[in-house]
């Protein structure tokens, strides 16, 4: 993974499971199938003389922009995964993300409220989980999707213990 | 600017102690004021006044007799009307019958409900801040509403309304002297008097009348006055002016309500953290203890700049960003001048952190440029800021980061090292094209919002790993929650005392506070 600017230095950042492509691109499929289908209504009724009062065009265009966006949207999909990344430190849990929006937060031990470890039908079937970090800040939105299972309930002990060592209230 | 004449006791004084200072032994429980329904719910008993008032009240001026049975209406009236208040009346008492409150020495119990029963407890060393609220009724039966906050930014985790106003002081002045961790002389435990305070500024009434004259309401509903007028100049229908009521309305709602929790405000400093006091109808008197404030922020609109004033606005855990009147509580000075704002920032940031404080803020307040220790974005930030690229910069000092923005609506954010929750960087697409990145620190629920904009991306990496460190060395010396219990080494005590040198009688007004901390 190429270095990105705002990376701090001399971190070696874990990744995310990359199953965790297969689990988005599977939800980002239902929703294209949806969304695709919903729009493609005016397209079947002017097509099938319903309502041939709608523009043709119109009825074209609103399924083409919608697979348009999805499909960019979709060839996103591995590399936003591939830039999600974390790094434990002595204090700190560093958090990164985005592509063209980026990210890197850092979040300390001794701040965090709790910890969340969510798990889904479809990221169950992939063995994966959610871990999610809470600090006294609606800000800190502190998420890392998509981590195998056994790794979500290691980090999930070792932040624990380690808020519990540096706890300091507010 | 003169010595601020130590207030006497606000009417809670120890002759008055019933103690309550004591902590309740397990059985005891104490009920709120039996008024206190009937002003909370005097909305209800108005309305229904005004609703069979009203049918007296026409017949009386119609000429009808006024108690006469006509077909018999008056006895379904009267019947319905006895009714709803025994409903209405009964409800209120029985309520109050329920609601019952406790402290101990580490707690503030209150039982309440009449079918679905809650029991809370909240423990008093997480209290984040204490309101005593009078409502203008209130005022008039001498009750107070007391508010106690801890950290979970929703509603107010206990309430106690209504108290007559010495005991619900009486009963502040007891939480805050466990929450600080004195420990009372067990055999006259009802000598812990409230902490003595000294008021530190006033905002003279004129100052909030202009203040209020100069805000952006002004603006708006001059460009609304000027919008109207060309409508009406082009439909050629003076009618057209009247679209500008709802907007007169609006202006005057935002008028009375600047004016009407900005008036009278005073700031006092005592050993229990900082005292604010504001309101026309209704008043308030917040309590903030040390430690709690995580964030503040002061700026100006555009039009305050001819006067010099600045308003103040501050991040406690607690307050919350909505909920009733979310606005005026985390105001932390209404409209002050560059040497109020000075003094303020003094009681919440006792140590500065840097030896010329006046000069460091000052420059976050007004300045630009790289002065003071201040950083500011490179110049190809100006293509994303033309106006304000100078003034977005950022100075650490020993104790808090500051954090400038804004050229036309200056603003500084300040944020104690040790309050800082997390800290994020951001790029866009644009800023990294020009190398520029943001820094975010992420603090509790309210008005500040603190960022450094716009920094050189070298810069703002740094700044990230410095602040992340800062951060980490701050949290192992931060003030305990206690914040007057004695520790071995150094004592936090002084802590409270104000440390940016604003006047002269700086160094009396230190002792003055030293000595109120010898009560522990």
């Amino acid at each position: 993974m190429p270095k990105e600017p705002i990376d701090p230095a001399g971190i070696a950042w874990s990744r995310v499971s990359p199953k965790y492509i297969t689990v988005r691109l599977i939800g980002w499929a239902a929703a294209t199938l949806v969304g695709t289908a919903v729009l493609s209504v005016p397209l079947v009724l002017t097509l099938s003389g319903i309502w041939p009062a709608f523009p043709l065009w119109l009825a074209w265009l609103l399924p083409a922009l919608e697979l348009a966006v999805a499909l960019w949207r979709g060839a996103l999909i591995p590399r936003q995964t591939r830039a999600i990344g974390y790094a434990e430190r002595d204090d700190d849990l560093l958090i990164r993300g985005g592509i063209f929006f980026q990210r890197v937060m850092v979040v300390p031990y001794g701040r965090m409220q709790y910890v969340d470890v969510a798990v889904g039908p479809l990221e169950r079937a992939f063995g994966l989980a959610s871990i999610k970090l809470h600090t006294a800040s609606p800000a800190t939105i502190a998420a890392l999707p998509g981590l195998p299972e056994a790794e979500a309930a290691r980090l999930r002990e070792q932040l624990s213990a380690r808020g519990q060592a540096r706890l300091a209230g507010l | 600017m003169s010595i601020p004449e130590p207030l006497s006791g606000t009417g809670a004084g120890p002759d008055g102690a019933s103690g309550t200072l004591a902590p309740d032994p397990a059985g005891t429980w104490h009920r709120v004021h039996p008024v206190s329904p009937f002003v909370r719910g005097w909305i209800a008993l108005a309305a229904i006044a005004y609703f069979f008032g009203r049918d007296w009240f026409e017949g009386f001026f119609r000429g009808e007799p006024v108690w006469a049975v006509a077909d018999g209406r008056l006895g379904w009236t009267a019947a319905a009307l006895g009714v709803v208040l025994v409903l209405l009346v009964g409800g209120y008492v029985l309520s109050w019958w329920f609601t019952r409150y406790q402290i101990t020495g580490d707690h503030v119990r209150v039982n309440s409900g009449i079918l679905f029963r809650q029991h809370r407890q909240a423990r008093l060393d997480r209290v984040q801040a204490i309101d005593i609220v009078q409502p203008l009724l209130a005022r008039i039966f001498a009750l107070a509403e007391l508010k106690f906050e801890v950290a979970d930014a929703g509603e107010s985790a206990v309430r106690l309304a209504y108290l007559p106003l010495a005991d619900a002081q009486r009963l502040r002045a007891a939480i805050l002297a466990h929450a600080a961790g004195i420990r009372l002389d067990p055999a006259k435990p009802e000598e812990a008097p409230e902490a003595p305070e000294q008021q530190v500024l006033a905002v003279p009434g004129g100052r909030v009348a202009g203040a209020a004259l100069l805000s952006g309401t002004t603006v708006f509903l001059v460009l609304a006055v000027a919008a109207a007028a060309v409508l009406a100049w082009l439909a050629d229908t003076p009618a057209a002016m009247a679209v500008l009521l709802p907007t007169l309305f609006g202006t005057a709602a935002g008028y009375w309500g600047f004016f009407s929790t900005a008036y009278n405000f005073r700031a006092a400093i005592s050993p229990d953290g900082i005292r604010l006091r504001y309101g026309l109808l209704e008043t308030r008197a917040q309590t903030v203890p040390p430690g709690r404030v995580q964030a503040v922020s002061v700026s100006q609109p555009p039009l305050w700049r001819a006067k010099g004033w600045y308003r103040m606005r501050v991040n406690v855990a607690g307050y919350g960003a909505g909920g009733e009147n979310a606005a005026a509580r985390t105001t932390l000075l209404p409209v002050g001048t560059r040497q109020d704002v000075m003094q303020i920032l003094a009681l919440v940031l006792p140590d500065p952190g840097t030896p010329d404080p006046l000069a460091v803020f000052g420059a976050g307040l007004a300045g630009s440029g790289s002065g003071a220790g201040f950083r500011t974005s490179p110049r190809r930030a100006r293509w994303l800021s033309p106006l304000s690229f100078r003034r977005n910069g950022y100075a650490a000092t020993g104790t808090a980061l500051l954090a400038r923005s804004g050229a036309l609506w200056r603003e500084l954010a300040v944020v104690p090292h040790e309050r800082t929750q997390s800290i994020a960087l951001h790029q866009g697409p644009l800023a990294r094209r020009l190398g520029l990145a943001d820094l975010r620190l992420h603090t509790t629920v309210g008005p500040v919002d603190p960022r450094v904009r716009q920094l050189d991306t070298a810069a703002a990496r740094l700044l990230f790993d410095e602040q992340a460190a800062r951060a980490a060395a701050a949290r192992r010396i931060a003030v305990p929650e206690r914040w007057l219990e004695q520790r071995p080494g150094s004592g936090p005590a002084t802590d409270t005392g104000p440390a940016i040198a604003v006047n002269d009688a700086q160094d009396e007004k230190d002792e003055q506070l030293e000595q109120d901390h010898g009560r522990g």
